[in-house]
């Protein structure tokens, strides 16, 4: 949209919400979509963001005010969303909005992750692998609930550089999995059943979506834009049709080459995906092969955020060039492997890590293990730290694990002796130590860096 | 295993591009107010482009400028990518040869002058008036250029003079019409949404089938804002 139609909303309109009966004004234009604008508004004081639609928009959308009533009696999922909090009508105006929070302004968008060189931002690829948890921990509260978003894209989801947090905005199209949706969604995110408009969005065609999602904020590009999309000088709506619809091969299919990466041409996202854990990659692959095709197949949420939390731990880069990638572990992630970086090919020094089952923590300086690492009924939450890397205070150049813990974590040294590390003790980091945290046992691996951690990307 | 070691020093993704091709009216009937207001509308669309180049990351819009009064000439003549454009104003004077804009605007339809992956180019034509040359060659010619069926054609017409008519069959679509500007203001909207409106088209959640449907929809709602005052 323009941004400057006819019903754009005057600073200072009068507004007042529907069932709470609370009075406010527009204070100034935030954004313009195809839908309506958003406004930053007063109510009582406090401001929020107010979402008003088009006139004709009730008309087109007939189940609209219907699903943001039910959207404020639930409640939002997590505090992630920026939910509908109330409906807003204005005198005099035939259409209507709903009030939600304000987004934070230290958030970026998705789109920053894509965007032309010097816009872009380039994230760590262990940040961008925490924005892929995040999002994947909060849809799954979403659809745990029963709901579909039925519109996901890097238009509505923002991340914070920092802390790779997220905000999940524009939750109107939200709606009861099995209702007819009011879109089909974004061009290139939409399922491929829904691109040939044999279906409209639920809960399937979302999951399709969000590995897109995904795959975008991993790589900067589309899964499905490989040697085929390469080949097509105007893209047109039937060469779209084709590429995400009747004909979809992911650019990494591992038995059909026919849209495979282009040497010369897509070397980077070949790059990025050597960088990625077996596990991630194989996700990929079930996604974007099988899941093709089979809407039943797709992968979960769970899958994805207990494969994103284990690669957000094992994320380093390389010595010698700096880029980021995931060591490979060896058998039954017993050891790790020797190996060469994805990018320069020159053999990397292993990082000294923590191995407790299949999990894999690279430690650094001021790296913490969390509580879900040591407790496996704890949830994912990298917030709550067990224990963090710690320099000796006296004698430099040793390092050690500080249990943050309420208990104390028995330990067996590489020669077999015992000791017992008290809550607010530290154990050095030393090869082959075992560390018995109570729930889970972990050991350290050192290889051929001694006992010098070095940073890791964050 | 062994892995192929991406040159990634040398080697840069090559971005899709969106073309945008604006033939803008110059000639003597847009002396004075009109093509100052023009001018201020092209001035005020940049930035809104701009944004809608940047909610369409994966691509690369490259706007190119024509101007035609008596014969036609290129005033942005290499594609420019619309963070770098500048506007420099235009002046009128002249005859209205919109069959020679398009005859020009068909030369560069091509892959020769539109190298590498593309979306369907936009083509923007801005009139106050009656072609005083040959509208149906240039409209041919157009049609027939490698690139010409498959751009997306939006037209804006300045005040009651415009042939209606003309913009019509430029645009060759039953329910997307010409956008009207009856003074400075609707001027400014006008130019704004036909430089910004396509774009998003292709990057914009969707309710409707197609996405010229979505700017028919979209223009129809602009229509009902057009002011009643007449230059």
């Amino acid at each position: 949209m323009s941004g400057t139609t006819n019903d754009e909303l005057p600073r200072g309109t009068p507004l007042m919400t529907v069932h709470g009966r609370r009075r406010g004004h527009v204070e100034n234009l935030l954004g313009a979509g195809g839908q309506g604008a958003v406004y930053a508004v007063a109510i009582e004081g406090t401001r929020f963001a107010l979402k008003w639609y088009h006139d004709d928009i009730a008309s087109i959308d007939r189940t609209l005010r219907a699903r943001l009533s039910r959207a404020i009696g639930i409640g939002p999922p997590t505090d992630r969303f920026l939910w509908p909090i109330d409906l807003v009508e204005i005198a005099g105006s035939k259409s209507f909005g709903y009030v939600m929070p304000l987004r934070d302004g230290d958030y970026n968008g998705m789109r920053d992750l894509i965007a032309r060189p010097p816009k872009r931002i380039d994230l760590p690829l262990s940040k961008r692998v925490m924005v892929c948890l995040r999002i994947a921990q909060n849809f799954l509260e979403l659809h745990a609930r029963g709901f579909c978003y039925q519109d996901i894209n890097f238009g509505n989801i923002f991340f914070h550089t920092q802390s790779g947090d997220i905000l999940i905005c524009d939750n109107d199209n939200v709606d009861i999995d099995g209702m007819d949706a009011a879109v089909f969604g974004t061009r290139k995110f939409m399922a491929p059943e829904v691109v040939r408009r044999e279906t409209l969005p639920s809960t399937k065609t979302d999951l399709f979506s969000m590995a897109v999602l995904f795959f975008y904020i991993i790589h900067s590009w589309h899964p499905l834009d490989g040697r085929r999309e390469n080949e097509v000088q105007i893209m047109d709506s039937s060469a779209e049709t084709s590429l995400y619809g009747r004909n979809p091969v992911f650019i990494f299919d591992p038995q059909d080459q026919s849209n495979g990466p282009v040497p010369g041409v897509h070397d980077a996202i070949v790059a990025r995906w050597n960088s990625l854990t077996p596990a991630i990659r194989s996700l990929f692959t079930r996604s974007f092969t099988v899941g093709l095709r089979q809407p039943g197949e797709r992968v979960l949420e769970p899958e994805w955020r207990t494969n994103f939390a284990r690669m957000v731990d094992g994320c380093v880069s390389c010595q010698h060039c700096g880029y980021d990638q995931a060591p490979r572990q060896g058998v039954k992630g017993q050891t790790l492997m020797p190996t060469v970086c994805v990018a320069c090919g020159r053999p990397m020094a292993l990082p000294p890590v923590l191995l407790i089952g299949r999990d894999t923590i690279t430690l650094g300086p001021g790296i913490g293990i969390a509580i879900h690492h040591i407790d496996p009924d704890r949830p994912v939450d990298f917030t709550t730290m067990a224990g963090i890397v710690e320099e000796h205070p006296t004698n430099k150049g040793v390092w050690g694990l500080r249990n943050m813990t309420r208990n104390a974590w028995k330990v067996t040294l590489s020669d077999g002796s015992a000791v017992t590390v008290d809550p607010g003790r530290a154990v050095r980091i030393m090869d082959e130590t075992t560390v018995d945290f109570g729930r889970r046992v972990g050991r350290f691996v050192t290889g051929d860096t001694a006992s010098v951690p070095r940073e890791r990307p964050r | 295993m062994a892995i192929d070691l991406p040159n990634l020093g040398q080697t840069a993704l090559v971005r899709r591009q969106l073309q945008v091709v604006l033939a803008l009216d110059c000639s003597g009937s847009m002396t004075g107010d009109k093509i100052a207001s023009l001018n201020y509308a092209m001035r005020a669309a940049i930035p809104e482009m701009r944004a809608a180049a940047a909610d369409n990351p994966e691509t690369d819009l490259m706007v190119r400028v024509l101007r035609f009064a008596s014969g036609a000439q290129w005033h942005v003549p290499d594609p420019t990518l619309v963070d770098d454009l500048e506007w420099t104003d235009l002046a009128a004077g002249g005859e209205t040869h919109m069959g020679e804009a398009l005859c020009a605007i068909a030369d560069i339809l091509n892959p020769e002058y539109m190298p590498g992956r593309q979306l369907p180019p936009v083509i923007v034509l801005v009139s106050d008036g009656q072609p005083s040359d040959d509208f149906d060659m240039g409209m041919k010619r157009l049609l027939a250029a490698p690139y010409g069926q498959r751009a997306l054609r939006v037209a804006v017409a300045i005040g009651g003079d415009a042939d209606i008519e003309i913009l019509e069959r430029f645009i060759a679509h039953p329910d997307f019409k010409p956008l009207r500007a009856n003074n400075a203001q609707d001027l400014v909207n006008r130019i704004k949404w036909a430089t910004t409106v396509p774009v998003k088209s292709v990057s914009q959640s969707t309710n409707a089938p197609d996405p010229l449907t979505v700017l028919a929809r979209d223009a129809e709602r602009q229509k009902k804002t057009a002011s009643d005052v007449i230059w």
